[in-house]
């Protein structure tokens, strides 16, 4: 049985990031939950992480510089946004930001773990070896 | 006795006085040519002395002009009886007639010793002259000053009018003015010298004479703001009525002046409205993030609880503390969009008593959230006030949320320039004893330049970037602060750790809970 994928969730609202933690538990993914951006990185040079789920708005460090440090540091990492709020000046949409896909809240389960499971198979998201 | 009094006048025994004069030709001549002149010309003056008292009935004294023309008639009478008799020798006729003259004549001496006070008193025409010119000026100063004042009166852009009060109580116009005329669409003509209730219909003439009634009885002025439903549409007025008195000290008169301020109504209005449409605005943004994570945790719950019971793996608590956290997030929700909803409604409800406490905590609910994703602290202090202050609740949520953003873009600022900033203290105190309600509001931004302290609440003045704010937040929180008794004032202080910014503070009079209210809290 191969080793279970691992994500690391960005979301500082605790009630959706326990209930993702739930149902990707349940659909087999090992999770590891960060209430901000700093947590995040910490969490990832602790154990690095196949992909990342973040939130846009976040105290302390948001969104959006939470994956310009993660790019830094593992360029290929594959990153699924969950945001409620998708302002106009954000360049997310970019393609220097790929593999990146934006789901909007609130989020369809099922859709995260089709989304989670394509950018995980796709060869341009792999960021380990199978 | 025919023959007693031809006897008594028998003038035989005389010889005519032309003897005297031994008939020569040229002295009797000379005789009665200037005794005969003499007569005519005292014939004549009577005529012209009745004509002249004739024509001018005006004159008092004429009694006096007839007694003179009687006299001069007598004395012409005595010359022509000398020209008779230097032939005839009547000198009994004549002494009568003589004696007649002395009598006339004693008569108009002693009338014009005794009329001489009356007589010198008269003035003469210089006088009247003189009198007259000085009426003239003075009848053509009045004349300018009526001028002036009509001037005033007539061309004055306040509207302005003058009551007068019946000695029953009732009040009548006695004249506006053009001005008024055009700001209310009443006819002058129609009003003057006619009764308010006449003139203005019921509803109109109740609504102004209750102030004029509290003008008439206080009589002291009177100075309050009205709306009026007039024939030019609804208007605001701000209105001042100054009692007049009479000698007795009684109210016998209303003036009146009132300015149009509808316009400026309007605009108070609009510009609220817009700074309440600006702030929701900047609100939407969060607004969306706020309503996007309840829904998103009623989402990933209900899957969740829905997977399990799929897998048959029901589990009767997890089910109920799933159901109770996905209806905690609806109220979560509901809460939410009733404030949006009441922020955005123009706010034309009457003024009420109510908690400022709780009126502080709903504006910090709305932006709790965003600052902490901004990095913004927020610490509360409030506490309970006994009494309530009186407004709209509203309103003062908005000058309260106003002071918060700009406590935030103080923080950003500073920031930016590499500063280190980022708490907001809000606080509440009521003072029992001097019955006030305090809030505060104070940040940490670094504070205002003390050269531009004292401009911040005039309206328009900004310190932000052009499109960033309107500059007429702090000014309309003024007003409305204003509105309710209350003061607000900034301050730069000194934080501990060597931070710095600024210090809102709001004054609001606190009125006791009435017992009624008391009982309704307790129950």
């Amino acid at each position: 049985m191969p080793e279970p994928f691992h994500i690391l969730v960005a979301e500082d609202e605790a009630l959706a990031a326990l209930a993702l933690e739930d149902f990707l538990s349940i659909k087999g993914f090992r999770v590891t939950l960060a209430g901000d951006g700093i947590e995040a990185l910490e969490r990832f040079a602790e154990d690095p992480a196949d992909l990342l789920i973040t939130d846009l708005r976040m105290p302390r460090m948001d969104g959006h510089a939470l994956i310009r440090a993660m790019r830094e540091r593992c360029a290929n990492l594959p990153v699924l946004v969950m945001t409620g709020f998708l302002t106009h000046d954000s360049d997310l949409t970019h393609e220097r930001w790929k593999p990146l896909e934006i789901l909007s809240k609130p989020v369809n389960p099922q859709t995260i773990v089709s989304t989670l499971k394509r950018m995980l198979e796709s060869p341009q998201g792999q960021s380990r070896e199978a | 006795m025919a023959m007693g009094l031809e006897s008594g006048w028998d003038a035989s025994d005389f010889v005519p006085h032309g003897v005297c004069l031994l008939w020569r030709t040229d002295i009797l001549a000379l005789h009665v040519a200037a005794d005969v002149l003499t007569g005519l010309s005292y014939f004549s003056i009577p005529l012209a002395l009745l004509y002249f008292v004739h024509r001018r009935r005006d004159i008092e004294l004429g009694w006096v002009a007839l007694l003179f023309a009687l006299f001069i008639v007598a004395c012409g009478s005595t010359h022509f009886f000398s020209v008779w008799t230097l032939w005839n020798a009547d000198y009994v006729t004549e002494g009568v007639v003589k004696a007649f003259t002395a009598l006339v004549s004693l008569l108009t001496a002693a009338t014009l010793w005794v009329l001489m006070p009356r007589l010198l008193a008269l003035p003469s025409p210089r006088q009247l002259a003189e009198a007259n010119a000085a009426l003239h000026r003075e009848i053509e100063i009045r004349k300018q000053a009526e001028q002036r004042y009509a001037g005033f009166f007539n061309n004055l852009d306040e509207a302005l009018f003058i009551v007068s009060i019946q000695p029953d109580g009732q009040f009548v116009f006695d004249a506006i003015n053009p001005a008024l005329a055009r700001a209310t669409g009443l006819d002058p003509e129609q009003l003057r010298g006619r009764p308010v209730t006449e003139a203005l219909g019921h509803e109109l003439a109740g609504s102004v004479m209750a102030h004029y009634a509290e003008c008439r009885d206080g009589g002291v002025p009177v100075d309050y703001e009205e709306v009026l439903d007039l024939p030019a549409g609804r208007r605001d007025f701000h209105t001042v009525l100054v009692p007049v008195r009479d000698a007795d000290g009684r109210v016998v008169q209303i003036l009146g002046s009132g300015r149009d301020i509808t316009d400026r109504k309007r605009f108070q209005e609009d510009a609220v409205q817009t700074t309440k449409m600006a702030t929701l605005g900047t609100l939407a943004a969060g607004m969306a993030h706020e309503m996007s994570q309840p829904l998103n945790v009623i989402r990933l719950w209900t899957e969740n609880m829905l997977t399990r019971l799929r897998d048959g793996a029901v589990d009767s608590d997890r089910i109920e503390r799933a159901m109770t956290l996905v209806i905690n997030q609806t109220e979560r929700m509901g809460k939410l969009i009733d404030h949006v909803r009441m922020f955005g409604r123009r706010d034309d409800g009457g003024y009420c008593g109510f908690a400022p406490g709780e009126t502080v905590r709903n504006a910090l609910d709305l932006v709790r959230h965003q600052y902490e994703l901004e990095n913004i602290a927020l610490f509360e202090d409030v506490a309970p006030v006994s009494g309530e202050v009186r407004g709209r609740p509203l309103q003062l949520e908005q000058v309260v949320l106003n002071l918060l953003s700009n406590a935030r873009d103080a923080i950003q600022a500073r920031r930016a320039a590499g500063g280190d900033a980022g708490r907001i203290d809000v606080v509440v105190q009521g003072d029992a004893t001097l019955d006030f309600a305090v809030i505060q509001v104070t940040d940490d931004g670094g504070g205002i330049d003390s050269a531009i302290l004292p401009r911040i609440f005039d309206p328009f003045f900004t310190t932000k970037d052009v499109g960033s704010g309107t500059g007429l937040g702090l000014s309309i929180g003024y007003g409305i602060i204003d509105s309710m008794n209350g003061r607000i004032e900034a301050v730069n202080v000194e934080l501990d750790g060597g931070r710095r910014g600024v210090c809102f503070t709001i004054t609001l009079p606190v009125q006791p809970l009435s017992l009624q209210d008391r009982e309704l809290s307790h129950a």
